[in-house]
């Protein structure tokens, strides 16, 4: 069963958004010849999921969850007081390239509301101060 | 009082950890595991309470010199994080269940698929199943046996609809994560076209626990119906929200809220969702109810995935509703029509309905009709129970109020 010992594509996708933090075009060429991948298709399967980018995106993506529970903890003061801080919208990147923000579905946190996750770091329990606070004291 | 058996192991370190369910299979014969999960009348964890003894039965029997085991660890349905419990947790005892269920249906190749946001869970699994490998509990002739078996973790990229067992095998093959069309199921023609079983986290753990007695405890646990025990996420307005461990049939939903969660914050209970957000809300006349499954089955609801979210009445339910529209209009997959476009029409009104404050009689029959439709030609649980909560919370608290 030589498919079961290959690398999963969603594994070297995974790798290369990690990182360089988005799948270039160069990336897309090669991963296609090397696996015999039409460039369209693999565009289609990169869009499709939402963690992989192709476009740069800032060094810290900032994903602040949305959903039931951390909505009636007040996550929406939490997404206001980000934007504000950092100027930005949602799926917007500061123009400096640091911060990226995406406002996201449930982290399965829901009992440490309101909830974040800045790359691989989780941030529960927020605050309109924690938050500013959290972005200051990232370099 | 919560019961203790799923959680028994907790805090036991890796090298403390004995793994005796695996070492009793692994005496057994393979149809002996099988049935003795049979018997316990284990349901899947997931949401879809499909007897996993029944499924594993069904692999064995399929004659195939590759099988799979997957197990589903894409627990994205809002309020629930008892696999990530599970994964972070007792780690030894999730992948325990995944070597077992590959002993007792006939395959040497696992695969864990962790949603990519669970980072904690993903590096402690990682090194779990390296340790595992370390101590010849994975690998070549398991403990010393004929059996060997491998396990690969491949992680999700933030599509919640991969969660699906079949979306789930098409995202491990690199593909787009859409459902497939069923038949057939995956245990005929899943992963790679091969027979695969797939269970949920906490299905898998409930069976390595199970295999760790000499007797089989699910019998002396719960209802004849609903035998054992089950996780259950709880979340919302209540003052000690986590993760609780019930045995079926011994407390109500008002009793897990009351006494387990500390009860409901605010002035009073609006309702409480019993089963992450594809499920029906129990109102303060419902609520005093067992927790099983024929008994929220009987008032028209579902132990879905055991993500309790507990709203208090000083909330605004549109907002809510609005909240959970949002979510599955965004969420399809959009392979069937009425799925994409009735959850993109509920959307709008749903808005239109917050906006104004109030439903009118007309666009709660529209939305009643849209679900209809939508749960017809519904490929996938998905769109089945996409309008389930959003209809619920109108008719309970609406419909008789308004024009
Ligand atoms: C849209 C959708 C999302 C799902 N998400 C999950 C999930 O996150 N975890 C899970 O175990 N099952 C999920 N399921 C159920 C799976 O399709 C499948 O029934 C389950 O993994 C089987 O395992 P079990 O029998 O042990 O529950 C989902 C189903 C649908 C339709
Ligand atoms: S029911 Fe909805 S989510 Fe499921 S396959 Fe169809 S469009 Fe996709
Ligand atoms: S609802 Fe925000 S983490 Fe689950």
């Amino acid at each position: 069963m030589e498919k079961y010992y290959e690398k999963e594509l969603l594994e070297e996708l995974h790798d290369i958004q990690e990182t360089y933090g988005f799948i270039s075009e160069e990336d897309i060429l090669r991963i296609s010849e090397k696996r015999d991948i039409p460039k369209a298709h693999l565009y289609g399967v990169i869009s499709f999921y939402s963690m992989f980018h192709l476009k740069p995106t800032g060094k810290y993506i900032i994903k602040v969850c949305d959903s039931v529970s951390c909505s009636l903890n007040h996550s929406a003061d939490i997404v206001k007081v980000i934007k504000e801080h950092l100027g930005i919208g949602e799926n917007e990147t500061t123009r400096d390239k640091k911060f990226s923000l995406e406002v996201v579905e449930c982290l399965g946190h829901c009992d440490e509301g309101p909830v974040m996750i800045i790359n691989d770091t989780y941030y529960t329990h927020l605050t309109t101060n924690k938050v500013v606070q959290i972005l200051d004291n990232l370099d | 009082m919560e019961k203790i058996f799923l959680k028994s192991d907790l805090g036991k370190s890796f090298e403390d950890y004995e793994f005796s369910g695996l070492k009793n299979s692994l005496k057994m014969e393979q149809t002996q595991v099988i049935d003795k999960i049979k018997d316990s009348v284990l349901k899947g964890r997931g949401g879809a309470g499909f007897p996993a003894g029944i499924k594993w039965e069904t692999a064995y029997h399929v004659e195939d010199d590759i099988k799979f085991v997957v197990c589903n660890a894409d627990e994205g349905e809002p309020g629930t994080f008892k696999d990530r419990f599970l994964m972070e947790n007792l780690p030894y005892k999730v992948i325990e269940g995944i070597v077992i269920c590959g002993y007792a249906i006939g395959s040497k190749y696992g695969y864990i698929y962790i949603r990519g946001e669970y980072t904690q869970a993903i590096k402690i699994i990682r090194k779990t199943i390296q340790k595992m490998y370390e101590r010849n509990i994975l690998g070549n002739n398991i403990l010393g046996t004929d059996f060997s078996f491998d396990i690969k973790l491949v992680r999700g990229a933030g599509a919640y609809v991969c969660g699906d067992e079949t979306s789930l095998i098409n995202s491990i093959e690199g593909e787009r994560g859409m459902s497939r069309i069923k038949p057939p199921l995956p245990v005929f023609e899943g992963l790679y076209g091969k027979p695969t079983v797939v269970n949920n986290v906490e299905t898998l753990s409930a069976a390595a626990e199970i295999m760790k007695y000499d007797y089989n405890p699910y019998l002396q646990l719960g209802t004849e119906k609903s035998k054992g025990t089950k996780l259950v996420s709880i979340s919302g307005d209540v003052y000690k929200p986590g993760v609780y461990e019930v045995e079926f049939g011994k407390m109500t939903v008002k009793e897990i809220v009351n006494e387990l969660a500390g009860g409901v914050k605010g002035s009073g209970l609006g309702f409480v969702i019993p089963g992450g957000i594809s499920t029906e809300v129990l109102t303060e006349n419902e609520w005093d109810v067992p927790y099983t499954y024929e008994d929220l089955f009987k008032i028209g609801t579902n132990i879905g995935s055991g993500g309790m979210i507990v709203v208090s009445k000083d909330r605004n339910y549109l907002e809510i509703i609005k909240n959970v529209s949002d979510f599955f209009r965004d969420e399809t997959c959009g392979t069937c029509f009425p799925c994409r476009e009735g959850n993109k029409n509920i959307n709008k009104m749903v808005s239109e309905i917050y906006e104004r404050g109030y439903p009118m009689k007309k666009e709660i029959e529209i939305i009643s009709d849209i679900k209809n439709a939508v749960s017809l030609a519904a490929r996938c649980g998905f769109g089945e129970a996409s309008v389930n909560l959003i209809l619920s919370i109108l008719e309970n608290f609406y419909a008789k109020k308004v024009k």
